[in-house]
């Protein structure tokens, strides 16, 4: 499960640190998330599809540690200054919802 | 940078298309792997890590689906697919792939043939430059009279032409027919009077050789023409020598300068132009003494090209300012003063003449609007039944269906592409739909056209048909397409599996019994559409026209083409009579100035000596001048008094023959016959007495819609002024063909140089019922089409309704059920539909019946008859169809239909 309209951002900045591939991305988001995210393939790779397109990603196939070839993701420029704005503006809402919740 | 890359990835995937699936199994792969090997890590054995990762990734090919719909690509790539696999579907079911297009190219065809009609006559702008700028000026008709019909005289032409400021070009133009013969059979073409300025003001360039200038159109010019495209093509193989050659006009050579473009077709949607002259030119026709310089000859149009900047309201103001100007320098001298002081105060008003003038428009736009729903309303039958066939296929799809579903296939996939499949026949449909409407169109104008009246219309393919079509084409598919679409689709693997039938109560049963129902009703108010419509038709065909229109020739004959001196006019007629009643085959010859029926009139108010209360509001009545052989040839029985004879000249008493209608209104209560009555003549003078001899039947004047109209007869031994360009009547006893050769050597033996044109009673009569008689075509047609339509859709229904309850019916019959019984089960069902659709229909009759109204003769719009034959009609053949469905079910084998269970 993955809040709503976020997987996005969170694949964007999953690949801040490094490129990684398909299944590190997922590995990734779920570890540091503490099992609470889990992304499947379903959604998982149309969003890299998408982000590619729009040019927030780049895509080289790239040895693994296995040995075995594999399509690695990293940030562009454009995928820096998205994951800026996008971080901000949700730093922003969870702070006012946190708020909220501890008015209430 | 995004648009970019979205292109470029998108048109990768399309074009590589190999390389992007190998590349995107690869990537899955990699992850379906690295997920197993993380699952061994943590303890698994390797076959259960495999399965494991592939149970979390679910159906890979779903994945890749949705990747695949991640890019816009997806959807073009997917809607490839469909249209591919639906091309295969359809092609496996040839019969059922060729019903439903023929269905719907008759639909779709019938369809846009309307709205391309409609698109020609009231919608299409002039192929002229910016046709948006163009106005005409109106408002100066006689008094009484709305402006279209009559035009402008040539004095206010000039008046409006030096004066106005408003336009950057002003032209003006009127009609005529040409003859092309010198003497002898007329053959007719149509000739357009142009200003100088005409061709430039519209933008037009020649296809050939020169168009008409400013310079050509002056006092004393030369005579000069310039022929349409269409006319270039036909008459002289569209040859460059036609430039610079003679053509004869009624007699007089006129040298051709040029060709105007193609697709020019004049100023009047339903005509066209062949020959354009300059007006000055009418003096060689006219003489010195031409219509240039009369004020009272209405025969222009004037139109011209608004500048830059000026809005409507700013035009009009302007124009209204020009106006006292105009008119005072421009008012007819002989008319009595208080019609000179309204002349001077008429005002000149602009009308946008966008989509040029047309005299079709004011008979046609009602007609129109009714095919248009008529074929609208037969479209959505044919869609019913078509539902119908696709609804039935998608239940015996289910298998198919509940495979793909199976295999991954997501539920949105397969209603696209099953409304793919609809889409594509619905297209293909509407492709044979268009070849059709043309083939139609063309008919229908021929059946429009009459003597007098060729009927042209531009029916090249613009964007507005095309789309009309095409949209017309994506509903229809919609919605045959959608209800199979969302039925067939609901489908659960273990469901058809299990056989599950749908329940004789079930919804999409029910759904299709409303259907069929709602067809019944459709066609019920198109049936009753098409009895109202042919009951006018026969009333006006059978109605009393006053005489006996069979085997009578009119032949017209022009002497003024032939330049006889007026002096002559008498004897040269004289001596065309004489000629005719020797030919073997004639039975009797008249001479008339009017012709029956014959689109024209003459009327002036009279005084009758009797007191009568006012008729019409200025006691006008018709005029014909005839000779003494008229009433005879035509078969009007005189009622009272007697006919002219030889004694009737032009110094015994003025004497006339009145109808039952004028001696009813003008003499009312006493015989006419002795009385006398005397008509306004120039000037709201009265003319002397004219004493009444006779009085016969009434008998139709103009047209045959008319209500009888007052009529004079006045012998043509008395006319003021003998016409040029009277008509004989001719009663036959040999066929027409036989006749008309015989007429044409007749007259040539008094004179080669007269034209003569020669037509039917019966032709004029059909010309005067053309509109009625396609209207009752039509709908006619459409009629028995949705009957049809409706007739299949239940029997399908029923049929459909029968196999389902094969089981049941098996059961019933088991147990002792008579066939008789079994039939009635299903005669139920269509009793229910037929009264449903059949009250619905009537209602929607009575609601919808009146838009009829004014295009109907003697039959009111809500008429019982109509209504009681048409639900008789429709029901008939829908329960003869029912008990074809249904003996179907008699014939159920209890035993075969159990053990299927």
């Amino acid at each position: 499960m993955i809040v709503q309209g976020t997987l996005d951002m969170l694949i964007l900045k999953t690949l801040a640190l490094e490129p990684l591939h398909g299944y590190g991305i997922a590995q990734r988001i779920e570890q540091v998330s503490q099992g609470v995210f889990s992304v499947n393939a379903g959604s998982l790779f149309p969003a890299f599809r998408r982000l590619e397109r729009e040019g927030r990603i780049k895509a080289v196939w790239k040895p693994t540690e296995n040995n075995r070839r594999a399509k690695y993701y990293a940030l562009t420029a454009s995928g820096r200054k998205q994951l800026q704005s996008e971080a901000e503006e949700w730093s922003r809402q969870s702070a006012a919802i946190a708020r909220i919740m501890e008015a209430c | 940078m995004p648009i970019g890359s979205k292109l470029s990835g998108g048109l990768r995937a399309l074009f590589h298309r190999r390389e992007a699936e190998q590349e995107m199994d690869e990537e899955l792969r990699e992850f379906l792997q690295s997920s197993a090997e993380r699952k061994m890590q943590a303890g698994m054995s390797a076959a259960e890590a495999r399965r494991a990762a592939r149970v979390e990734m679910g159906s890979v090919e779903s994945v890749k689906e949705e990747i695949r719909a991640a890019g816009w690509e997806g959807v073009v790539e997917a809607l490839w697919t469909d249209v591919r696999y639906s091309v295969r579907v359809l092609a496996k079911a040839p019969l059922f792939t060729s019903m439903v297009m023929l269905t719907l190219a008759l639909g779709i065809g019938a369809n846009t043939a309307i709205f391309s009609l409609m698109n020609s006559l009231l919608l299409k702008a002039l192929p002229v430059e910016k046709p948006e700028e163009l106005v005409e000026i109106s408002g100066s008709a006689p008094i009484g009279n709305s402006g279209d019909d009559y035009g402008l005289t040539n004095p206010l032409w000039e008046q409006i032409r030096d004066r106005q400021d408003v336009f950057s070009g002003a032209f003006a133009w009127g009609s005529e027919q040409f003859d092309l013969a010198r003497g002898g059979m007329t053959q007719n073409a149509d000739g357009l009077w142009v200003s100088g300025d005409f061709f430039r003001t519209l933008g037009l360039h020649p296809a050939a050789g020169r168009l008409l200038s400013t310079a050509d159109d002056r006092r004393g010019c030369a005579a000069l023409a310039v022929l349409s495209y269409g006319f270039w093509e036909s008459h002289y193989g569209a040859a460059g020598s036609a430039i610079g050659s003679a053509i004869s006009l009624d007699g007089h050579p006129f040298e051709v300068i040029g060709v105007a473009p193609s697709g020019f077709y004049g100023m009047t949607v339903g005509r066209k132009f062949d020959i354009a002259v300059p007006l000055c030119t009418t003096e060689v026709f006219d003489g010195p003494k031409s219509r240039l310089d009369k004020r009272h000859f209405w025969w222009l149009h004037v139109a011209g090209r608004v500048k830059e900047g000026i809005g409507m309201a700013r035009l009009k103001s302007r124009l209204a300012v020009l106006s006292p100007a105009v008119y005072a320098s421009a008012v007819p001298g002989d008319w009595i003063p208080a019609m000179q002081d309204n002349f001077r105060k008429r005002v000149m008003a602009p009308d946008p003449l966008t989509t040029g003038l047309s005299d079709l428009r004011k008979d046609y736009e009602e007609p129109l609007r009714v095919l248009m729903a008529v074929v609208g309303l037969v479209l959505l039958i044919a869609c019913a039944n078509i539902a119908s066939l696709m609804m039935a296929r998608a239940a015996a799809r289910g298998k198919e269906m509940a495979m793909r579903r199976a295999l991954g296939a997501s539920r949105l996939r397969l209603m696209r592409q099953l409304i793919a499949e609809c889409l594509l026949l619905s297209f293909a449909g509407a492709a044979l739909g268009l070849l059709l409407a043309r083939w139609g169109d063309t008919l229908l104008l021929t059946y429009l056209s009459g003597v007098h009246r060729q009927v042209f219309l531009d029916f090249t393919l613009d964007a507005r048909v095309l789309l009309f079509t095409a949209g017309a084409a994506t509903i229809t598919g919609l919605l045959f397409g959608i209800s199979p679409a969302l039925g067939g689709t609901t489908v659960s693997l273990s469901d058809t599996v299990k056989k599950n039938h749908d329940a004789a109560g079930g919804p999409r049963t029910r759904l299709r019994l409303w259907i069929v129902a709602s067809q019944v009703a459709l066609s019920l108010v198109l049936l009753v559409t098409a009895g109202l419509l042919l009951r006018s038709f026969r009333n006006l065909a059978t109605t009393d026209i006053g005489f006996d229109p069979e085997h009578v020739l009119l032949v017209n004959v022009n002497l003024f083409t032939a330049r006889t001196p007026p002096s002559q006019y008498t004897a040269t007629y004289d001596r065309i009579g004489a000629q005719l009643r020797t030919l073997p085959g004639v039975v009797s010859a008249a001479r008339s100035m009017l012709t029956p029926l014959g689109d024209s009139q003459w009327n002036t108010s009279i005084h009758s000596d009797v007191p009568h209360p006012i008729v019409n509001g200025d006691n006008l009545v018709y005029f014909n001048f005839i000779d003494r052989y008229y009433f005879a040839t035509l078969r009007t029985p005189l009622l009272a008094g007697r006919d002219f004879d030889s004694s009737d000249s032009a110094r015994s008493q003025p004497v006339a023959v009145i109808n039952q209608t004028l001696a009813r209104e003008f003499f009312p209560g006493v015989n006419p016959v002795g009385h006398t009555f005397r008509p306004e003549g120039g000037a709201r003078k009265l003319d002397p007495p004219i004493q009444v001899i006779g009085v016969t039947s009434d008998a139709k004047y103009e047209s045959m819609r008319e209500e009888p109209v007052p009529t004079v007869f006045r012998p043509l031994t008395q006319t003021p002024l003998p016409d040029p360009a009277d008509s004989f009547e001719i009663r036959i006893a040999l066929p027409q063909r036989v006749m008309g050769k015989a007429v044409e050597n007749a007259v040539a033996a008094v004179n080669r140089e007269i034209p003569i044109e020669i037509h039917t009673l019966t032709a004029q009569m059909d010309e005067s019922m053309a509109r009625e008689r396609v209207l009752a075509a039509l709908s006619a047609f459409f009629g028995g089409l949705a009957l049809l339509l409706a007739t299949i859709g239940v029997y399908g229904t029923l049929s459909y309704l029968v196999a389902q309850r094969r089981i049941e019916f098996g059961v019933r019959m088991a147990l002792g059920a008579t066939s008789r019984s079994i039939l009635m089960l299903v005669m139920r069902n269509v009793a229910i539909l037929l009264i449903g659709g059949i009250v619905t229909g009537i209602g929607l009759s009575l609601a919808t019946s009146q838009l009829l109204s004014a295009l109907l003769f003697g039959i009111g719009a809500r008429d019982a008859g109509a209504i009681a034959i048409s639900g008789a009609l429709i029901a008939a053949a829908s329960l003869a169809a029912g008990l074809l469905a249904g003996r179907r079910a008699t014939r159920v084998d209890p035993m075969a239909a159990l053990r299927q269970e």
